[in-house]
């Protein structure tokens, strides 16, 4: 059960790469087995069978665990990448020369693809760095990433995603867009964002449960103060340890906010955290308590059966 | 047996490292790779190393893509390979070196026609404008 800390001393709010923010997020995400190795659409092979002892069953359920970890593993939330809009020479006399860009790429090996030098030359004799779209299209052109393509795939527009979260796809879509987009690119945040509204809108939050997007996505509502239809839907899970987690995280976040400093004179623990954040900071205080009450009425009938010989 | 005739012609003798266009592509379609290759070599034929590429058809958005292997090339250069004039207008435009003088003349001349042009234009407006008015006028 995580204690109350106090936020960081030196000032700064917490990051998404925090170690301890990145703990809270795992222990949320959750690890389940049937659901990370679903079968995943790939070619036909026939299936192989293993005679084991128990003993090697375990260590074959560990090595399992492990892989499950990996491909857990959060994609980054990066802040927006700012325009490039560096002139490197301006030559007038060039003006009549050429009637389109010349765009000249590095295509040096071994220089990580932030670093690459692409320039692009105008008509009207400027030299200029290219510009983020520029750039992504020219390395996806001389070092093509398998899935992705040169121009993004009309499944990113509105109208075409309203349909895809209709057919309750979150999390092929969120895939694809870590394949094709860059982490701080605005396509990248604009879809990410579109999903988890959809997604909190309509209380679908177990479609991500288990999957490498649910941090990213419990981020995002703890940034937007939107936690209620997740505190709620964790409560009809009887999740309570997760919830605990999740306002310990929203403290940390927002450390000046009321829920966060009377949590803090109190010391509370669990449900009681719950509690005072359902009193001070919650918009949707009706619908957590009446969550509360019933997950509260279904532990004592569970604890008094269990009593009763 | 091992071909001796092959492993005399390796060495060339007074002949040099070039950086230079080797055509490809096809009917229409022109695409050249930039490539470091002995002088005395046919122009498309075995290269020494390809050292990158120039599209001189331009794409759906406007542009004429080079790609340029700057390390390689700093390398050929610095073992004493001579670009081209295409490949040295290619590296001047892109920064890599200074700009080529041919590059300049041919915008100065480029300049100077277009001045003349319009000089010969503007006579001609001028005394068509005063052809029309003497007709109004009269």
């Amino acid at each position: 059960m995580p204690g109350h800390k106090k936020c960081p001393t030196d000032g700064r709010s917490p990051q998404f790469s925090d170690e301890e923010v990145q703990n809270i997020l795992t222990k949320i995400t959750g690890l389940d087995l049937q659901k990370a190795f679903r079968p995943v659409k790939q070619e036909l092979k026939p299936p192989t069978y293993r005679l084991m002892t128990d003993a090697q069953l375990a260590q074959a359920t560990q090595k399992a665990i492990q892989i499950a970890k990996e491909r857990l593993k959060m994609p980054p939330v990066l802040p927006e990448r700012k325009p490039i809009d560096d002139v490197l020479a301006e030559d007038k006399f060039l003006e009549g020369l050429e009637t389109v860009k010349y765009v000249f790429t590095d295509i040096t090996y071994n220089i990580p693809h932030r670093e690459r030098f692409i320039v692009i030359r105008e008509p009207g004799g400027t030299l200029r760095k290219a510009t983020w779209e520029e750039r992504d299209r020219m390395v996806q052109l001389y070092f093509p990433r398998e899935g992705r393509r040169l121009t993004p795939p009309p499944v990113f527009k509105e109208e075409n995603l309203m349909v895809v979260f209709l057919q309750d796809r979150h999390e092929d879509i969120l895939d694809l867009c870590l394949v094709q987009f860059e982490p701080d690119s605005p396509d990248y945040r604009r879809v990410h964002k579109l999903t988890y509204e959809d997604i909190d809108k309509h209380g679908k939050y177990d479609l991500l449960r288990s999957t490498r997007h649910f941090g990213g996505m419990v981020w995002y509502l703890v940034n937007g103060k939107k936690i209620d239809g997740l505190l709620i839907d964790m409560i009809q899970r009887d999740l309570i340890q997760d919830t605990a987690s999740v306002i310990h995280l929203y403290h940390m976040l927002h450390p000046r906010g009321s829920s966060a400093k009377e949590a803090g004179e109190q010391q509370a623990q669990g449900i009681d955290l719950v509690k005072i954040f359902t009193r001070t900071e919650s918009q949707k205080a009706g619908y957590v308590e009446l969550a509360l009450q019933a997950y509260q009425e279904t532990s004592t009938e569970r604890s008094a059966q269990s009593s009763s010989p | 047996m091992v071909h001796l005739s092959s492993l005399l012609l390796k060495h060339y003798h007074g002949g040099h490292v070039v950086i230079r266009l080797a055509l490809g592509g096809c009917t229409n379609r022109p695409f050249y790779r930039i490539v470091a290759a002995y002088n005395k070599r046919a122009r498309d034929s075995k290269h020494i190393e390809q050292l990158g590429s120039f599209d001189p058809l331009p794409n759906i958005y406007n542009e004429k893509l080079v790609s340029l292997n700057f390390e390689r090339i700093k390398y050929w250069i610095a073992c004493g390979a001579h670009p081209t004039k295409p490949v040295a207008r290619l590296l001047g435009l892109s920064g890599f070196f200074p700009l080529h003088p041919m590059t300049v003349t041919k915008a100065e001349r480029l300049r100077k026609t277009a001045g003349q042009k319009e000089a010969l234009g503007a006579p001609g407006e001028v005394s068509e404008e005063a052809s029309e008015s003497k007709p109004e006028t009269a």
